[in-house]
């Protein structure tokens, strides 16, 4: 008999292995933090759900052609990627619209956050600013055309225009010079100071680099970055320009026909919770798109957070980036980097 | 050595159906992307790739810096070559391998290792400070001397070791009888060991060549966006463009180019003899 309830134990035990092995989710995120990702929410979804987590990584152009290459038979069934790529992602119908019913956590969201690309298409789970990191003990700055001026030349880095902090550094360059709606004369402006530019970076930790090692000693940057600018060991400056902080959003989507819609939206929505948007908050990863999250002063300080830094945000529409890159792309390459 | 042909392709036939399937197959379609457009076989990429300004420039760029780095690593390599045969058994072992010595370590390292001499606060700033030379440091990353130093210290070792492995060959009396005779130095090198070192010349230089146009690191750390070549261009278009058509017609270039230069190297060769 006891053999006879051993085999039966031993079965059912199996069983539910298989089963849970059965529910599988594979998510597209990006590169960094992983390891505290892992620990804030992949590790406690999985106890949660009894499912296995795939996690795939990797740049913005590797994970959205992979997306488009198994457009048919979708690999991947949630990504997190910028308002821009979500847009195109939706423009070449890979994605769905999400149902806000299935959130719970929706309700909790920052306006903005709700439906950042139209058509319900993504939801934002983290903001961040993007201003001018600086060395407060040489230079000081006050505007953002102040990067193309006399006191940081030779000495600034801007980011490439093909990265995503870089039309949002055209778009506030623009407001200081009076080009708030044509970027076209702000990157003949970049051209004309093109020598007083160290480079024209794609990462932000070739930035963090080279301000520690003093050849570059202002740059616009993502307040992401902040952390690592501060800890640094030198003078770092935060700038507050007269024309306000760029920012932007980082939204999650939903495969089109991915057949894993019940166990995406439970993850999507156990991501935008309180709970883990608060432990990945105090971990300095995202800023949160959750405004009932309470951040100590020390995270906070360091992170894009509180109604009022978001709602002051000058955010570039994603149709606007998606519509005009390629022709930003063409005069920077023509007038810039030449 | 075999008994019949049968032995020698079954040893050759485990690399051969790797290569053939692991390198030639991949690169075959990888590259034939270069020639389609819109379903049909076109040459369009290729008008497109150089109707665009910034392409010509960076094509140029890595063409002019291939031929600089080459030539400086064979005038450099001559002279270190020529010290290192003529060295004593004990000391030549040890000089030449100092200088095989930087191939054992990380191109990575290699190039940070530029960004700590070349930077603002670096010792060649300092030196030029330091002496009066200038008030303020100088600018020397990410540009085209930059990337040219880090080019040449990267490939220098293999234009020598292929110099070295030529005059090794060359007979011990021959350039004492030809100053005996009355040659001056030049005239030696020009009619002696030249002629006497042009394998090694053709080999060294197509390794020095060919590495330089295709190197990715020293370009991307040292010079840049605002110094691009054709690699780093390449790279550009896989990872920021997702435009494999552009990046298939770099790497079609950059064979191309490879191939022209050994070819050219060994008729410059064939025709001094």
């Amino acid at each position: 008999m006891k053999t006879q309830l051993s085999i039966l134990a031993l079965a059912s035990a199996l069983g539910t292995a298989a089963h849970a092995e059965d529910k599988t989710l594979t998510i597209s995120v990006y590169s960094f933090a992983q390891d505290e990702y892992k620990e804030a929410l992949y590790d406690p979804f999985e106890q949660m759900c009894g499912c296995k987590l795939v996690v795939e990584t990797g740049n913005s152009v590797e994970r959205m052609a992979k997306i488009e290459a198994n457009a048919a038979d979708p690999v991947i069934d949630m990504a997190v990627i910028s308002t821009q790529d979500a847009l195109a992602l939706a423009r070449k119908d890979l994605i769905q619209p999400l149902d806000s019913a299935k959130l719970s956590n929706f309700d909790k969201l920052y306006d903005s956050a709700k439906d950042p690309v139209g058509d319900n298409m993504a939801v934002g789970y983290t903001y961040y600013a993007t201003s001018i990191v600086y060395r407060s003990d040489l230079v000081d700055i006050a505007s953002w055309s102040d990067l193309l001026g006399e006191d940081v030349a030779g000495q600034v880095a801007l980011p490439n225009v093909t990265t995503t902090q870089g039309p949002l550094t055209l778009m506030m360059l623009g407001k200081s010079l009076g080009h708030e709606d044509d970027f076209g004369p702000v990157i003949s402006e970049i051209g004309a100071h093109a020598s007083d530019i160290v480079t024209f970076y794609s990462r932000s930790s070739e930035l963090v680099q080279l301000m520690n090692q003093q050849e570059v000693i202002a740059a616009p940057v993502g307040r992401f970055a902040w952390a690592s600018f501060k800890d640094a060991g030198l003078p770092f400056a935060w700038a507050e320009p007269e024309e306000g902080q760029a920012g932007g959003m980082n939204v999650m989507v939903m495969t089109k026909g991915n057949g894993n819609e019940e166990l995406a939206y439970q993850f999507m929505d156990y991501w935008l919770s309180t709970e883990v948007q608060t432990k990945i908050g105090e971990m300095l990863v995202d800023s949160p798109a959750n405004k009932e999250v309470e951040l100590s002063p020390e995270a906070a300080d360091n992170l894009t957070y509180g109604a009022d830094v978001i709602e002051s945000l000058n955010i570039l529409p994603a149709d606007e980036v998606l519509d005009k890159r390629e022709g930003w792309v063409e005069q920077w390459n023509t007038e810039v980097i030449q | 050595m075999f008994r019949n042909t049968r032995e020698g392709l079954a040893l050759a036939l485990p690399a051969a159906i790797f290569s053939t399937l692991l390198f030639l197959v991949p690169v075959c379609i990888l590259l034939s992307e270069a020639f389609r457009a819109g379903g049909s076989w076109s040459l369009q990429g290729y008008i497109d790739f150089f109707s665009t300004p910034l392409n010509r420039t960076v094509f140029l760029r890595t063409l002019k810096l291939g031929v600089l780095v080459a030539g400086t690593a064979a005038v450099i390599g001559y002279a270190a070559a020529f010290c290192i045969v003529n060295l004593g058994p004990k000391s030549r072992g040890k000089v030449f391998g100092m200088v095989v010595l930087p191939l054992m370590i990380s191109p990575v390292a290699r190039t940070y290792a530029w960004i700590v001499i070349l930077g603002r606060t670096g010792i060649v700033n300092e030196a030029i400070t330091g002496l009066g030379l200038s008030d303020t440091p100088l600018r020397l990353l990410f540009t085209e001397t930059a990337v040219f130093l880090g080019l040449l210290q990267l490939f220098l070792p293999l234009m020598i070791i292929s110099l070295v492995s030529a005059m090794e060959n060359i007979p011990r009396d021959v350039i004492p009888a030809a100053r005996v005779l009355g040659a001056s130095w030049i005239a030696v090198f020009f009619k002696v060991i030249l002629p006497l070192t042009k394998e090694g010349l053709v080999i060294g230089g197509t390794l020095v060549f060919t590495g330089a146009l295709t190197a990715y690191i020293t370009p991307a750390i040292l010079g840049g966006s605002k110094v691009l070549m054709l690699e780093t261009l390449l790279y550009q278009r896989v990872n920021v463009s997702n435009d494999f058509v552009s990046a298939s017609v770099i790497a079609m270039i950059l064979i191309v180019m490879s191939f022209s230069a050994n070819l050219l190297l060994k008729r410059i060769a064939t025709a001094r003899s």
